[in-house]
C-alpha cells in the first residue's frame, strides 16, 4: 500500500513536474544566471559581471517609475474590474423587481446583458487595440469619444487621452478593465445563482436592505471566486505588457507616464543595444514584487469560507 | 444541500464513462531527441567567381530572407527573389514579417541567422549593436562588384551619396544597405496653398507669419503624431544643421560635450517654442498616431507637416485626388545659416542586413545586387512610389506629384544633404527620452531652456553609459 | 439545485404583484430606485462594450477614407470585397483552425496534468509536498516577457520550436500555475469518504482518481478550463516568438497582429476591420451558442 502510495505519486507528479521544470523553471533559472552578466543576446558568449546590472537597476530612475506603474495598476485594475464584475452581477441576479414567488431575481434582460458582457472576452488584444485606438484619437472630428462628447454638447471635456502625461495611464487601465470585466460578470453570477435564494428570501424579510443583503450575503459567500479572480486579475495587471506596448504613446510614454517593467524589458532585452543581462536583472527584481503580491493573494484567499 | 445528489450523480457518471484516462507519455518523448541545429556542418557558400557571377555564387546552395513587410509590403523582394532563383536554381526560403527584433534575436544568438534581413520597422533589431558584435557580413565586397545593368560601373559608383555612410558604423566597413531613398520635410497641399495665395516660407520668422494667417483662416498650421514624436526631429534636428552646419548636427550625433547648448539649437528649439506658445499645433496632435494626424492634415484641418516622402503611400486612402502634395525644404534663420535654403533632409532607408555567420552571405549580396538592376528598381519606384538609392533610377519614369516635388528639392539640394545619425546609432535617445521633450515642448509644458538643458543631460548620460555602443562620424 | 433563482432568461414580463405584495411593499421603493439605478449602469456598460464591436462589423463594410474620417457613418455601399481581401490575405480561416487545435489540445492537457498534480499535492503527504507545490504556484509571478529568450533555447534544443505541438505544450506548462492552485484548493474541499471506500473495496490510487475523483471535480474542471481556454486563445508574446515560422502554422493573435500592422503602413482599413470581424464572429458565435452551458459549468464551480 504504502509502495503503492509512492509509486502513484511520483507517476503522477512525474510529467506535469517534467514539462514545468523543463519549459518554465529552467528558462527562468538560466535567466537568473543571464542577470548576471553583461550578454547583449546576440553572442554565444557571456560576460560574468556579478551584481552590476542590480546595482546600475537601483539607481535606474526609469525602472522605479515603470515599478511605481505596476503598482498602481496592480492596485487599481483588480480592484475596479471585479467590483464592476460584483456589481453587475448582483445587479442581474439581484437587482431587479421581484417577480412571481422569487424573493429576489434579475433585472429584465439580465440573460441578453449577460451576453453582451461578454463580447470583450472573446477578442483578441489585437483588436481591443484597434478598437481603441480609434475611440481615443483625439482628433474632435475623427475620433470617435472627442467627436461623440462634442455631439452631445460636452466639448470641453474633450482630451487628447493618450497623449496627455496625466490620464494616459488611466486611460489604459479603463481598457484593462472593459476588456475583463464581461468574464467576472458571469463568473460571479455563477457564483450568486448557486447561493440559494432563500437565504436572500430570509434577509431581505428580516429587513435588509439589497445593498445590506449584498456586503452581509453574497460578498462572505463568493470569498472564494473572488479571491481566485483576484490572483488572476493581479497577473493580468502586473503584465500590462501587451496594452502598454500596443496603445500607448511613443512607447510607454508620454513622458514614461505610462511605462511597465514588462515592457522596459522588452525594450531593453530586444532593442536598446540589446541588454539582455540588465532586461534579466529587470524581471528578477519584478519577480520579487510580484511574489509579494502572490503570497499576500494567497494569504486572503486561505481564509475560512462560509459554508452553507 | 444538493451536493449529495451531485456526488451520487457524479459516482453514477464515472462508472458509466468508465476509466477514461488518456496517458501523456508520449508528449514529452519528442523532447528527448535534440536537435541542436546545424551549426558544425557549415556548408562553403562561396563558389567560382564569373563575369556572371562575379561574388561566386554558389549554384544550389540555400538561402533563407527573412524580411519585414511594412509599407512597403514585400513584393518587390519578391520580385528580386525570383530573378535570383532563376539564375541559381534554388527556391529562396521567404518570410515577410513584423515585429522583427524579439523573432531575429534569438536566431542570432545561436549563430543560426536568416542570410537576407531588411531590418526596418517599430520592433527591429538594434543594427548598430549587431554590426558592433561582428554579427554582420561587410558589404564592401558587393560595392565593388561590378553592376548587373553595366559591368563597367561598380555598384559604389551608382549609389546617391549618403548610401555607403549611412550604412557605417563608426568604421569604414558597411553593414546595412538602405534602399529606398527617403525625401524629408514639410509636406503640405500645394493646392491649398495656391488657394489660399499661401507660400512656403524659407526662414522661421516668415513662417511664424505664415502660420499666423493659416490660423486665421481656421486651420492648424502644423500637426505631429504624438504616438512617434520623433517626426517632428525630422525637421527639429536637421534645422539645426541648417543653422548650425553639418559640424553643428555630427556635434550632436557624436553626443558632444555641449552639443546642445549651441545657438544654432537654441535658435531652432525657441522657434518652436514659439510654435507652441501661439498654439499652430492641431489640438490634440499629442494623442495621435501617424495615421490619424495624417488624416486631419489630408482633410485639410492642419496646413503642414513633418514627415517622409512615404506619405503619399501612406495617407493614398484619404488623400484628395487634387491634394497636389509638395516637400518644403529646411527653413532656417536668415541668410546668415551656415547653409542656404534649399538643405535638404534626404536618407537612404529599409536596412538590408546579410548576416555574417548565415549560411550564404555571398547569396545574400547577390541578392542585394539583383534588387539593384534597372528591372527591379522601376518595380519598386513604380509600385511602391518611392525612389531607391540608384542614382537616376526614377529618371524617365512618371513619377506622382510627391515624388516630383520630392525628386526636384533633392536636386535643388545639390551637396546640401543633411542626414542626422541620431535615431539610427542612439534610437532611444533620439525617439523615447528626446523625443519626450519634445512632446512637451510641442505641448508647451516646457520652455525651450528646458527642452535643451534636459535633451544635454540625456546626451551625457548616454555618453557614460558604457552599455550603449558609440559611434562616431569619420 | 437553487436553478429556480437563476434568472439566466429574464425575457418574461414582471409578472403583476400577487397578494403576497403588500409584505414586500415598504422594499418596493427601494427596490425602484436600485432598479433604475441598475438599469441605467448596466445600459451605459452594455453600450461601452456593444457599440465598439457593432462599430468594427460596420466599419468593415466601408471604405479605408471613411473608417477615418467619418468614424461614426453607416457605410454609403457595401464593400463586401473587403471582406474577400482580409479572407485571402491574412488567411484568417487557416489560422482559425490552427488556433482552436492548439488551444483544444492543451486546455485538455492542461485541465488533465494540472488536476494530476494537484490532486496528489492536496490529497497525499509525502516529502517536499509544500515545495512542489510553491514551485508551481510561484510560476504565476513569472513575467513571460522575461524567460522568452532562454524559453527559445530550450525549445529549440527540444525540436519543438516552430510547431504546433511545441506550442501545446509550452501553453500547458505556462497554464499549470494557475491550475494547480485552483484545484489544489478545488480538492481539498471535496469529501474523503468515497475515495477511501474505492480504495478498501480494492481499486488502485490512479483508478480512483479518474473513476471517482475527477468525476467528483468535473464542476471546478470546468470552470478553470473555461479561464484556460480564454487565457490560451490570447496568448500573444508566447506565438509570436516561439512560432515564427512557416505562417501555416501561426495561431490567430500572430495572424491578427500581423494584419494590423501592416494595414497600419498600407492604409487598407476596410480590410483590417474585416479580418476582424472575421475573427471576432465565429468565437462570438460559439459563445452564443455555448453561453447557458459556460454558465452552468461556471455556476458548479462557484458551487463546490
Amino acid at each position: 500500500m504504502r509502495h503503492g502510495k509512492y509509486r502513484f505519486i511520483i507517476g503522477f507528479l512525474a510529467i506535469p513536474l517534467a514539462l514545468y521544470g523543463v519549459l518554465v523553471i529552467s528558462p527562468f533559472l538560466q535567466d537568473f544566471q543571464i542577470s548576471l552578466t553583461s550578454w547583449s543576446g546576440l553572442t554565444p558568449e557571456k560576460n560574468f559581471i556579478g551584481l552590476d546590472n542590480y546595482q546600475k537597476l537601483m539607481h535606474n530612475d526609469l525602472f522605479w517609475k515603470a515599478l511605481w506603474h505596476n503598482v498602481l495598476l496592480l492596485l487599481f485594475v483588480p480592484v475596479v474590474t471585479l467590483g464592476f464584475g460584483l456589481f453587475f452581477a448582483f445587479m442581474l441576479n439581484v437587482g431587479g423587481r421581484r417577480r412571481g414567488s422569487a424573493g429576489v431575481a434579475g433585472v429584465r434582460g439580465s440573460g441578453l446583458y449577460k451576453v453582451i458582457f461578454f463580447f470583450p472576452q472573446v477578442l483578441s488584444i489585437t483588436i481591443i487595440a484597434i478598437l481603441w485606438q480609434q475611440i481615443y484619437n483625439p482628433d474632435p472630428e475623427n475620433g470617435m469619444l472627442n467627436s461623440l462628447l462634442s455631439s452631445v454638447g460636452l466639448s470641453s471635456l474633450q482630451q487628447s487621452w493618450l497623449g496627455d502625461s496625466s490620464i494616459a495611464l488611466i486611460c489604459i487601465m479603463v481598457v484593462m478593465v472593459w476588456a475583463n470585466v464581461g468574464f467576472y460578470v458571469v463568473l460571479f453570477s455563477a457564483g450568486m445563482a448557486s447561493i440559494p435564494g432563500e437565504i436572500y428570501e430570509a434577509a431581505l424579510l428580516d429587513g435588509a436592505s439589497r445593498v445590506k443583503t449584498f456586503f452581509r450575503i453574497t460578498l462572505p459567500l463568493l470569498r472564494d471566486t473572488v479571491a481566485t479572480a483576484w490572483v488572476y486579475m493581479g497577473i493580468i495587471a502586473m503584465d500590462a505588457f501587451i496594452y502598454v506596448q500596443l496603445m500607448s504613446v511613443n512607447v510607454g510614454g508620454p513622458d514614461e507616464s505610462t511605462d511597465v517593467v514588462p515592457l522596459l524589458l522588452y525594450k531593453t532585452a530586444f532593442r536598446d543595444n540589446s541588454q539582455y543581462g540588465m532586461a534579466a536583472a529587470m524581471g528578477v527584481a519584478m519577480l520579487i514584487v510580484t511574489l509579494v503580491f502572490a503570497i499576500l493573494s494567497m494569504r486572503l484567499s486561505r481564509r475560512e469560507r462560509i459554508e452553507f | 444541500m444538493g451536493s449529495e445528489i451531485n456526488r451520487r450523480d457524479a459516482l453514477k457518471r464515472a462508472m458509466a464513462i468508465g476509466l477514461f484516462a488518456v496517458p501523456a507519455t508520449s508528449l514529452l518523448s519528442a523532447c528527448a531527441s535534440s536537435d541542436s541545429g546545424d551549426t558544425s556542418k557549415k556548408p562553403s557558400s562561396q563558389g567560382t567567381k564569373s563575369a556572371d557571377n562575379p561574388l561566386g555564387v554558389n549554384k544550389g546552395t540555400a538561402l533563407e530572407a527573412f524580411v519585414f513587410k511594412g509599407g512597403f509590403g514585400d513584393d518587390y523582394i519578391k520580385s528580386a527573389e525570383a530573378d535570383y532563383n532563376a539564375k541559381y536554381g534554388i527556391t529562396i526560403k521567404h518570410t515577410g514579417t513584423q515585429a522583427i527584433g524579439p523573432k531575429l534575436q534569438p536566431r542570432f544568438a545561436s549563430s543560426t541567422p536568416p542570410d537576407f534581413m531588411d531590418n526596418s520597422g517599430a520592433d527591429n533589431l538594434d543594427t548598430a549593436a549587431l554590426a558592433k558584435t561582428g554579427k554582420l557580413q561587410d558589404l564592401t565586397p558587393l560595392l565593388d562588384a561590378p553592376t548587373i545593368d553595366d559591368p563597367s560601373k561598380k555598384v559604389r559608383d551608382v549609389l546617391i551619396a549618403g548610401t555607403v555612410e549611412q550604412g557605417q558604423f563608426g568604421s569604414k566597413e558597411m553593414y546595412a544597405f538602405n534602399y529606398a531613398f527617403t525625401v524629408y520635410g514639410t509636406f503640405y497641399s500645394n493646392k491649398l496653398f495656391k488657394d489660399k495665395g499661401w507660400t512656403y516660407p524659407q526662414t522661421f520668422s516668415d513662417m511664424l507669419a505664415l502660420c499666423k494667417k493659416i490660423k486665421a483662416a481656421g486651420i492648424a498650421p502644423f500637426t505631429y503624431p504624438g504616438k512617434y514624436p520623433y517626426y517632428v526631429h525630422f525637421d527639429l534636428l536637421h534645422q539645426i544643421g541648417k543653422v548650425g552646419g553639418k559640424e553643428a548636427l555630427n556635434a550632436i550625433d557624436n553626443l558632444d560635450d555641449g552639443a546642445f547648448k549651441t545657438d544654432a539649437v537654441k535658435e531652432v528649439i525657441s522657434y518652436y517654442e514659439e510654435l507652441a506658445g501661439q498654439g499652430y499645433f492641431l489640438q490634440g496632435s499629442e494623442g495621435m498616431t501617424h495615421i490619424q494626424m495624417q488624416t486631419a492634415w489630408t482633410q485639410g484641418r492642419a496646413a503642414m507637416v513633418a514627415d517622409g516622402s512615404w506619405v503619399e503611400n501612406e495617407a493614398a486612402p484619404t488623400m484628395p485626388k487634387d491634394f497636389d502634395l509638395a516637400v518644403g525644404s529646411l527653413i532656417g534663420s536668415g541668410p546668415n545659416d551656415k547653409l542656404p535654403f534649399g538643405a535638404l533632409y534626404a536618407a537612404a532607408g529599409e536596412p538590408f542586413i546579410v548576416a555574417k555567420d548565415g549560411k550564404n552571405p555571398t547569396g545574400g549580396m547577390e541578392l542585394l545586387r539583383i534588387m539593384l538592376s534597372k528591372k527591379q528598381t522601376t518595380n519598386f519606384t513604380n509600385a511602391i512610389k518611392s525612389l531607391t538609392c540608384v542614382q537616376g533610377a526614377a529618371d524617365g519614369l512618371s513619377l506622382t506629384p510627391g515624388l516630383t516635388s520630392a525628386n526636384a528639392a533633392l536636386k535643388a539640394a545639390g551637396p546640401n544633404v543633411l542626414n542626422s545619425r541620431l535615431q539610427d546609432w542612439y534610437k532611444k535617445l533620439n525617439n523615447e527620452t528626446i523625443g519626450n521633450l519634445t512632446l512637451d515642448l510641442l505641448t508647451g509644458k516646457i520652455k525651450a531652456a528646458e527642452w535643451i538643458d534636459k535633451a544635454q543631460k540625456a546626451s551625457d548620460d548616454t555618453k557614460k553609459d558604457s552599455s550603449v555602443p558609440k559611434f562616431k562620424h569619420l | 439545485m437553487t436553478t429556480e433563482t437563476m434568472q439566466v432568461d429574464g425575457e418574461k414580463a414582471a409578472v403583476p404583484p400577487t397578494a403576497s405584495a403588500a409584505r414586500w411593499k415598504w422594499r418596493s421603493s427601494e427596490g425602484g430606485v436600485l432598479n433604475a439605478f441598475s438599469h441605467v449602469f448596466l445600459l451605459v456598460w452594455a453600450l461601452m462594450v456593444g457599440v465598439p464591436l457593432l462599430w468594427a462589423l460596420w466599419s468593415s463594410f466601408k471604405t479605408s477614407g471613411e473608417i477615418l474620417t467619418h468614424p461614426w457613418s453607416l457605410p454609403t455601399d457595401f464593400h463586401f470585397d473587403n471582406w474577400s481581401r482580409a479572407w485571402s490575405k491574412a488567411n484568417i480561416g487557416q489560422y482559425f483552425l490552427n488556433t482552436a487545435f492548439v488551444v483544444g489540445l492543451s486546455t485538455f492537457g492542461t485541465m488533465l496534468l494540472g488536476s494530476m498534480a494537484a490532486y496528489v499535492l492536496a490529497r497525499f503527504e509525502f516529502p517536499g509536498n509544500r515545495f512542489i507545490y510553491f514551485l508551481f504556484v510561484g510560476g504565476m509571478a513569472f513575467p513571460v516577457v522575461m524567460v522568452l529568450v532562454p524559453l527559445f533555447f530550450v525549445t529549440k534544443n527540444l525540436g519543438i520550436l516552430n510547431t504546433l505541438p511545441g506550442l501545446v505544450l509550452i501553453y500547458i506548462a505556462y497554464s499549470l500555475p494557475f491550475t494547480v492552485f485552483f484545484m489544489t484548493a478545488f480538492f481539498r474541499t471535496l469529501p474523503t469518504t468515497v475515495a477511501e471506500a474505492a480504495l478498501i473495496d480494492g481499486a488502485s490510487h490512479t483508478r480512483t482518481f479518474f473513476q471517482i475523483m475527477l468525476p467528483m471535480a468535473k464542476p471546478g474542471i470546468i470552470s478553470i478550463g473555461i479561464f484556460n481556454i480564454l487565457g490560451q486563445w490570447n496568448q500573444y508574446l508566447l506565438p509570436l516568438v516561439l512560432n515564427q515560422g512557416d505562417t501555416k502554422n501561426w495561431v490567430l493573435t500572430q495572424g491578427l497582429a500581423d494584419l494590423a500592422v501592416q494595414q497600419g503602413y498600407q492604409g487598407d482599413w476596410g480590410a483590417l476591420f474585416a479580418g476582424l470581424s472575421i475573427a471576432m464572429l465565429p468565437v462570438l458565435a460559439v459563445y452564443i451558442v455555448f453561453q447557458k452551458q459556460v454558465q452552468a459549468g461556471l455556476t458548479a464551480g462557484a458551487l463546490k
